[in-house]
């Protein structure tokens, strides 16, 4: 990404950045007309499959989050309904536990993070000041695996085989030993597919904050609500892949018998823990961070102020972002983990509290300072605050080992848990919509049935969950279906189970409110909060384009009301769509000066093909046709080849006047364009996933009770040959891509270093082959060698993905669309090839370390 | 792109310093490093969770002092936030690593 601030002090970059002229003003209308024409989805039901527009992804991200939320709703019902007494005969044992496993999956899994990632699908672009997301054909894609994956789970549910297991699935319980049948696969497979959706979604709102604010809104002054979601995007980059290693590692026990978790060769069930609350706690903030968003954003225009200490709020954000993958073993507290780890940990938990409790005094003294107004926002927020705090102080509790231990999986647990995820996501994000409603229909509210939803929910929330902590102490285990032996816990249950049904209610009447309000609301008027915010200066429902000219400097200064007709007369950067394309402008990181114009691609059913091309893999692992699977593989790199030539075939490279005398080069001519930043942030995620890796071969090596493992093949000259081969196969590799990347900057573009690139990755697949198939144990012998089955697998996939980018860009050299001043694929290979190498050489590393020190 | 990664220095070495600790207890109660005596009543376990707890602080506190003698003409949250990072940073290491001085290892 581009540096703005290394040479010029800030005051001197503000100063450059303001000199941008403003555009003549010119008619509305027509400016609408042109740009709707280039912007606007398909007609009819194909252009709901080939949409790639961020609002209506957006939308359509919370449409289905809430259809989701509302199938978990019935199945707590149906939990709670089994609970109401000691030995219901409502469902049995199997069933029940189908149920409260699909409850959790569905409302972490296909709820919360689907809602959030829609959130700031939706809005970013509209606060941020620009037309879309990034890369608006990765969230169509991560729309449709989202989509896939969920229908998956709940095709599991409808026909009887669900998960079963818990929303964590503990190992061994979800081996193959002790859950045979399809449903633990269900999981690991489906909620795999899921994740695609949110690492695209990660990947698109980091690059959209970094790179595309409007030319003068510097970090340091955007909208909270971006820092949020820019530290929650960085979290999902790092956090999720934990979760997706571990995902497979037990799907490739159960399906091929390599033992990663089964003690007696070598595994451990504390990996699958490790790994899963590397994922799990993170989550919880991942969660946290997009609601405290809104709640930053819509407190101070309820309080008619501004926010109070944002820089303490920055500094807050900062904190949870870190100190989060902290905390995880505290999760394990009873596993039997060594005092001074405990203790780690538990201080880790503690600290925590402290910025959280940053952004809530932050919140108190903005409404302290400011002339709070009760609309139906502020109910939910005071909800919000009643109820987050409950949740934040029975987690401190929880972070004190001893009373951990006392708690551990009871319902004290579960009622801690429901504390923290509807006090600190479901309120926010209920203030979030009735805040955001008449920018999403264009239509205001109709009054007090939104107040009698939040009455209900809160009273029934706080009915059933409140008295959980009592059940919870009184020594309720979680997850157990009848208790004919414990009639201290009947009257709590059977209370929670009615107050429940009240909190249904409730959210059943919250439903009805958005949708009376989406059908039969009269006309909101444009700003109807006189909020401060760019998403409030567009016309209601917002457009497809969003914004008829990118607001500058001259804009972010003044109220969102004041600046609406001045952008749609073209007095912004880049007005109109004099050009038949989608533009819009990329600015630097740091103090977004314009940098150059990106084309985006237009409607395409193309993300669709691939999250059903990744689909037919998922289901033909779930049906045990392993040896098709390539085949998919296949369909699935073959389809990402055309998404690359789509991006290719975008015309003209001329500079574009975004301003007058202001004229920018379009993304061809950058090396530093919107797609290297994405392979970044992607190649972090992936980087996290192998550091991941590398934690379970330590992990297992040093822990595990099965280790030493039997002696490995003698380790002959052929192994080591093969080894040696394809670390520089892979080194000379990356050199050709260095060298073909150089040569190009300096004008002499040539396709033979690319060609040996493709040579080079070639030759480290067959060397890592031969390693494989002549040389490695057998894999389902031990842990050990199951670990180096899949390092191998890690690093022939590497070279395969490097070969293939090696390739694409021979393609584009061949066909000269590769130039002096267009590197093409070029970067993006050099930097999955530097990847690919690196990642080689530390795994032949651990290895070799591995048998060295026996 | 600089700004962003002085403000993220603090927290990323108290995570690196974290998972080092974290890293080599685990390692040395799974081989036994507590009973090997280095110096004196001093064990190798606990002289490794030393070094590198102290490094880790050391490490915090230089980035905090450099940022504090920086010249302050940048304004508001753009010469803070490095500093608020920093000190995030070094007081995570010392509070969540001190257990490295008050519990047993293993």
């Amino acid at each position: 990404m581009t540096d703005a601030t290394a040479d010029r002090t800030p005051a001197e970059a503000r100063a450059e950045t303001l000199a941008i002229p403003a555009n003549p003003p010119q008619r509305a209308l027509a400016l609408h007309r042109a740009l709707d024409r280039v912007w606007r989805n398909d007609r009819g039901w194909w252009g709901q499959v080939t949409a790639v527009n961020h609002t209506t992804l957006g939308l359509r991200f919370m449409g289905t989050a809430l259809v989701f939320f509302a199938i978990g709703g019935v199945l707590a019902m149906l939990v709670r309904t089994q609970l109401a007494t000691p030995g219901g005969a409502f469902l049995d044992t199997e069933l029940y536990n189908q149920i409260f496993t699909m409850h959790g999956s569905i409302m972490m899994f296909l709820f919360a993070i689907p809602m959030l990632e829609g959130l700031g699908i939706y809005l970013l672009p509209k606060m941020l000041g620009t037309r879309d997301l990034a890369f608006p054909r990765l969230t169509a894609l991560g729309y449709w695996c989202y989509l896939f994956g969920g229908l998956i789970l709940l095709a599991a549910l409808l026909f009887g085989v669900a998960p079963r297991d818990g929303w964590f699935m503990y190992t061994p319980l979800s081996g193959a030993t002790h859950s045979p049948g399809i449903n633990a696969d269900v999981w690991l497979l489906g909620i795999t597919f899921v994740e695609i959706s949110a690492l695209c979604a990660a990947v698109e709102i980091t690059v959209t904050i970094l790179r595309q604010r409007a030319p003068g809104m510097r970090l340091t002054e955007m909208p909270l609500f971006a820092w949020y979601m820019l530290g929650t995007s960085a979290m999902m980059l790092v956090g999720f892949p934990p979760l997706i290693l571990a995902s497979v590692l037990l799907e490739i026990e159960r399906a091929f018998d390599w033992p990663f978790f089964e003690v007696a060769r070598g595994g451990d069930p504390l990996l699958w823990q490790h790994l899963f609350w590397l994922f799990g706690h993170p989550e919880v903030y991942i969660i946290f961070l997009p609601a405290a968003g809104a709640l930053s954003t819509i407190i101070p225009v309820m309080c008619r102020t501004e926010i109070l200490g944002y820089g303490a709020i920055v500094a807050a954000i900062l904190a949870l972002v870190f100190l989060s993958f902290g905390l995880w073993v505290h999760h394990m507290f009873t596993v039997g983990i060594p005092h001074m780890a405990l203790a780690f940990f538990s201080a880790a938990s503690l600290l925590v509290a402290v910025p959280t409790a940053v952004q809530v005094f932050a919140w108190i003294g903005t409404m302290w300072k400011g002339r709070p107004e009760l609309h139906l926002p502020m109910y939910h927020i005071l909800g919000f605050f009643l109820t987050f705090v409950m949740g934040g102080l029975t987690g401190v509790m929880l972070a004190v080992v001893p009373f951990n231990w006392q708690a551990h999986d009871t319902a004290f647990v579960t009622a801690h848990l429901h504390y923290v995820l509807i006090g600190g996501f479901v309120f926010p994000m209920m203030a979030a919509a009735a805040w955001w409603m008449p920018l999403v229909s264009g239509r205001a509210r109709i009054r007090s049935l939104g107040e009698a939803a939040f009455w209900l929910i809160l009273v029934g929330f706080h009915g059933t969950f409140f008295l959980m902590h009592l059940t919870g102490l009184l020594g309720m285990p979680r997850r157990i279906d009848v208790y004919p032996d414990n009639p201290e816990w009947i009257w709590l249950n059977l209370t929670s189970s009615v107050f429940g049904f009240v909190m249904t209610i409730g959210f059943a009447l919250f439903a009805l409110d958005l949708v009376l309000q989406a059908v039969m609301g009269q006309r909101s008027r444009r700003d109807p909060w006189r909020a401060p915010t760019l998403d409030w200066s567009l016309a209601l429902p917002t457009p497809s384009y969003t914004f008829a000219s990118i607001p500058g400097p001259r804009q972010l200064d003044r109220p969102a009301g004041a600046v609406a007709l001045p952008l749609a007369r073209g007095e912004g950067l880049l007005p109109g769509a004099p050009r038949p394309r989608r533009e819009l402008l990329v600015t630097t990181v740091g103090d977004a000066r314009p940098d150059h114009v990106a084309l985006l691609p237009g409607n395409s059913a193309l993300p669709l093909a691939v999250a059903a091309a990744i689909g037919s893999f998922v289901l033909l692992m779930l049906a045990g046709f392993y040896a098709l699977t390539p085949l998919s593989l296949v369909l699935v790199a073959v389809l990402v080849w055309c998404w690359g030539r789509g991006l290719v075939r975008q015309g003209d490279a001329a500079p574009v006047e975004v301003a007058p005398g202001l004229s920018l080069p379009v993304q061809t001519a950058r090396r530093r364009t919107l797609g290297w930043s994405g392979n970044l942030c992607l190649l972090l995620a992936n980087g996290t996933f192998f550091a991941s890796l590398i934690f379970g071969v330590g992990f297992l090596s040093l822990v595990a009770p099965g280790w030493p493992a039997p002696p490995a093949r003698a380790a002959d000259a052929g192994a080591a040959g093969w080894v040696v081969v394809a670390l520089l196969a892979l080194l000379v590799a990356a050199i050709c891509a260095r060298l073909a990347d150089a040569r190009q900057r300096n004008g002499h573009v040539s396709g033979r270093p690319a060609l040996a690139g493709v040579a080079g990755n070639a030759v480290a697949l067959v060397a890592i082959a031969a390693l494989a198939l002549l040389h490695m144990d057998d894999p389902t012998q031990h842990a050990r060698d199951a670990l180096r089955g899949v390092l191998a697998g890690y690093a022939a996939l590497h070279a395969l993905t490097a070969g293939g980018l090696a390739a694409f860009a021979w393609q584009q050299l061949r066909r000269g669309e590769i130039a002096t001043r267009h590197g093409g694929a070029l970067p993006t290979w050099r930097l999955w090839q530097d990847f690919a190498a690196a990642t080689a050489l530390i795994g032949a590393a651990l290895v070799i370390g591995q048998e060295a020190l026996g | 792109m600089r700004w962003l990664g002085l403000s993220l220095a603090g927290p990323a070495i108290w995570a690196a310093g974290f998972t080092l600790v974290y890293a080599l207890h685990g390692a040395g109660c799974a081989q036994g490093w507590t009973d090997i005596a280095v110096a004196g009543a001093v064990s190798l376990h606990a002289l490794l969770l030393w070094s590198a707890w102290l490094a880790t602080l050391a490490a915090g506190g230089l980035l905090l002092a450099r940022l504090l003698a920086a010249a302050p003409k940048a304004p508001g949250l753009v010469r803070a936030l490095p500093r608020a990072g920093a000190w995030i940073g070094l007081g995570a290491t010392a509070f969540t690593l001190l257990p490295v001085a008050l519990a047993t290892s293993c």
